[in-house]
């Protein structure tokens, strides 16, 4: 009864959230049940039977492993890209965010520039500046003479991972920057001023003052980081295709192969796809849960501090 | 010889031309005639067309422009790649939104659309469909391939005599190199030897020999090839057995012909012939380099042929057979029976315009259709009638090509045709993930080694892929085994007809 009374009283906030609710049930929770239930499947999505395996589709993933060299090459995208990328836009917000730099507004606008240019457009423009072929990367370090032959970047398997690593930091700096700098407008002015009467400036102002205090904002940048480091398909379907020999596939790559692209014209398992899906998404689920808990635990000690 | 300076920008535009010119149309002159009506066909109905485009496109947009007006109709045409065929397809079918005619994916035979209740025959659409069929050549039409119960569900229109890698040459460089490859087809020390000459000369401006070593299937083509002009009797075109003889049932990939042709792209790698970033480079992006001269030679099919004639018009550059052995007699090259495959169309279960698609499909197998076709296709998708070849107006380069093709291409047999519940089989098999493409492209970018144990390890695994699919298609009731890939009967060097199986 009291939920019912709940509803009658915000029954019009309930009716506003419904049209999301739907697109969100549409688009969302459909998608992902679906894929439970095709992960149970032994499906090519092209015949109308589709024999249930319960989690055969799981084990042989367990076995498979270009699955798991697709699942820890993606790993080791999001460890190579998340703290570099933190890292790099939190030191130029702190240098942007100093409001004697008469430029600043114009070096952010330099630096966000990639972040809305679309994604297909920078892998195929930095394909043409990497290759090996009168590419302007390998025309510099020709010209500089740190190499004696140009470098493929992207052809081999020991740089094309640093080299999908480095477009990817370059292309999102500008959105990681844009949080910083959204963080270190919390940061009062009067705890500029204290530090400044105490001659606490450069490192020490960053390091002592400043980060501590935006300290929770990282957890969430780190979220959101992490979780768009595991969805590079575009990248580097246009940079690469998952190669050279498997060594750019990461997860979605794999899975895209798996269900819609094999390459050599056999029949797509449209099920196995799926059960890599639900997978990967559980792990990134727990990823999730791990990184929340943390938050919760460091506003905790924040909060106990304080006390 | 003549210089040659690309810049980037330069590049980018031309590439970006092509590109757009392959998959919109040349905008060549075409005088396309639209058939006389056959049916009652209802006015202002939406119809819908899909294929994989290429060359293909320029003959139907223009086609279903002519005709649509002319009808009455509104047609609407989607060229698309093949992986998104493989996708929007059964997607249509499954959501009862499908084109009314479409090409089945490359994975997915006409048997099994049949079964699954995809297409519908047409028959009842073309009025004396029997007379109509005559006008085919023998085999084209085949129970097991295209016609399932006495009824007609695919349209093969265009031939499948024709193969994707011989050899595209800048005349100039090659030349300058000192060979002639159209009077005589290059041994692989030859070819080795002109890529290498090329490159010295080009003095990094340009290089031997490129390929689209990013698009995997450029990998098998080129070896297969290679390896069956070579002497190594791999069967079909199939997906099954395009690397078995049929003689043995055996896979060849650890051949002497088919390691020679693996052996030959790492000496040229090794030589540095090899236009650099290759790894990268899907085949229209290595096409696209021939005419701006940053490559002297490619493995390549036959619809660059057109591309290249409207779009570089003085771009000179010759044909001849992929390279052949440096000793020993030169094997020939297998196509299955029917019509090209991936051309076959068929007319949806769920369309109520068969009386339009009819109309169009009579046309195609008219000569008049099949020579305008090939007026405008050119050798790229050659049409199936020998006669409209004969009679087209096609440049001197696609007719020299077709008559390579006659002469190096055999029909060889055809497991489905022998036994439809082989179908079974082809939907039940999955290739292994390190297939023979990314073998191929592992060893010549040298993430694997050793290519004759490389080569028996793939063999090994094709091996297990196949009894797992011929397991699989017994256990679904399929009356089959692999005895079904032997045709002990089979001689590689004459064409396999109706009698012999």
């Amino acid at each position: 009864m009291r939920v019912l009374g709940t509803l009658r009283v915000h029954r019009f906030h309930y009716l506003m959230m419904l049209p999301g609710l739907v697109l969100a049930g549409m688009f969302v929770f459909y998608p992902i049940f679906a894929a439970m239930f095709y992960a149970m499947h032994d499906w090519s999505g092209f015949t109308a039977q589709k024999i249930f395996v319960g989690f055969g589709n799981f084990l042989d993933l367990f076995l498979d492993p270009i699955f798991w060299n697709a699942f820890g090459r993606s790993i080791v995208f999001l460890v190579g890209t998340v703290p570099l990328q933190m890292a790099i836009s939190l030191v130029l917000a702190m240098v942007l965010n100093m409001q004697l730099l008469k430029l600043s507004t114009f070096f952010r606008t330099m630096i966000f520039l990639p972040v809305v240019t679309p994604v297909a457009v920078i892998g195929i423009v930095w394909t043409f500046l990497l290759s090996p072929f009168n590419g302007p990367v390998n025309g510099l370090l020709l010209d500089l003479g740190l190499v004696s032959q140009p470098i493929d970047f992207l052809g081999s398997t020991q740089t094309v991972m640093p080299s999908v690593v480095g477009v990817y930091v370059w292309k999102w700096l500008g959105i990681t920057l844009i949080y910083w700098l959204a963080a270190l407008q919390t940061v009062p002015d009067e705890v500029y001023d204290a530090a400044r009467l105490d001659n606490c400036k450069g490192h020490r102002l960053a390091f002592y003052v400043v980060l501590p205090i935006i300290k929770p904002f990282a957890l969430a940048i780190l979220l959101i980081s992490s979780v768009a480091a595991l969805n590079v398909f575009p990248l580097i379907m246009s940079m690469t295709n998952g190669g050279p020999f498997f060594g750019s596939e990461v997860m979605e790559i794999f899975i895209y192969r798996t269900a819609f692209a094999a390459d050599d014209g056999s029949i797509p398992q449209l099920g196995y796809a799926a059960a890599a899906g639900v997978l990967f998404g559980a792990v990134l689920l727990g990823l999730t849960a791990l990184q929340a808990l943390a938050a919760r635990r460091t506003r905790m000690a924040t909060a106990g501090t304080k006390a | 010889m003549s210089t040659f300076e690309l810049s980037r920008r330069s590049f980018l535009t031309r590439a970006s031309a092509a590109i757009a010119t392959t998959a919109f149309g040349s905008g060549a002159s075409i005088a396309q005639t639209v058939p006389a009506p056959l049916n009652n066909v209802p006015e202002g109905a939406k119809f819908r067309w899909i294929d994989s485009g290429d060359q293909k496109a320029v003959f139907f947009k223009k086609f279903f422009e002519k005709y649509g007006e002319a009808r009455g109709i509104d047609i609407i045409y989607d060229p698309l790649p093949w992986n998104e065929i493989a996708k929007v397809v059964p997607l249509g079918v499954r959501n009862n939104t499908a084109h009314d005619v479409f090409v089945l994916p490359r994975n997915f035979s006409l048997a099994d659309a049949v079964s699954q209740g995809w297409v519908q025959p047409y028959d009842e659409f073309i009025p004396n469909i029997e007379e109509w069929k005559k006008g085919f050549p023998s085999g084209a039409f085949l129970p097991g391939i295209n016609e399932f119960d006495g009824k007609t569900y695919g349209l093969p229109f265009t031939s499948n005599k024709r193969y994707a890698s011989h050899l595209l040459y800048n005349k100039a460089y090659m030349d300058a190199a000192g060979f002639d490859p159209e009077a005589k087809p290059l041994t692989h020390s030859e070819f080795r030897e002109a890529a290498r000459k090329i490159t010295e000369a080009g003095q990094g401006r340009y290089f031997g020999f490129i390929i689209g070593g990013s698009q995997l299937n450029r990998w098998a083509d080129v070896v297969r090839n290679i390896g069956r002009i070579g002497g190594a009797s791999a069967g079909g075109d199939g997906i099954l057995d395009a690397d078995i003889d049929l003689r043995t049932g055996e896979y060849v990939f650890d051949s002497d012909e088919y390691i020679a042709a693996i052996e030959l792209l790492l000496a040229m790698q090794s030589d540095r012939s090899m236009f650099p970033g290759f790894i990268n480079l899907n085949a229209p992006q290595a096409r696209a380099y021939m005419p701006q001269g940053a490559a002297g030679m490619i493995l390549q099919g036959p619809w660059n042929i057109p591309s290249w004639e409207s779009q570089n018009p003085d771009f000179d550059f010759g044909l001849s057979s992929a390279p052949v052995p440096d000793s020993g007699n030169q094997g020939k090259l297998t196509i299955s029976q029917g019509g090209a495959k991936p051309n076959t169309i068929s007319l949806w279960s769920g369309s109520e315009n068969g009386a339009i698609a009819g109309e169009i499909f009579h046309y195609l197998g008219t000569l008049e259709g099949q020579i305008e076709w090939a007026n405008v296709v050119g050798a790229g998708d050659p049409p199936i009638m020998p006669e409209a070849v004969a009679k087209a107006d096609m440049s001197p380069r696609s007719k020299q090509i077709l008559n390579l093709f006659n002469d190096q291409i055999r029909v060889g047999p055809n497991p489905l045709v022998r036994n439809g519940e082989m179908s079974k089989v082809v939907a039940a098999y999955v290739a292994p993930d390190v297939n023979f493409a990314r073998t191929v492209q592992g060893l010549v970018a040298g993430q694997l080694s050793g290519v004759k144990e490389q080569m028996s390890e793939l063999k090994d695994r094709y091996n297990s892929a196949l009894d797992a699919a011929f397991a699989k298609a017994k256990a679904d009731g399929a009356n089959v085994d692999r005895s079904e890939l032997v045709f002990a009967n089979w001689n590689p060097d004459v064409d396999f007809g109706a009698a012999d199986y």
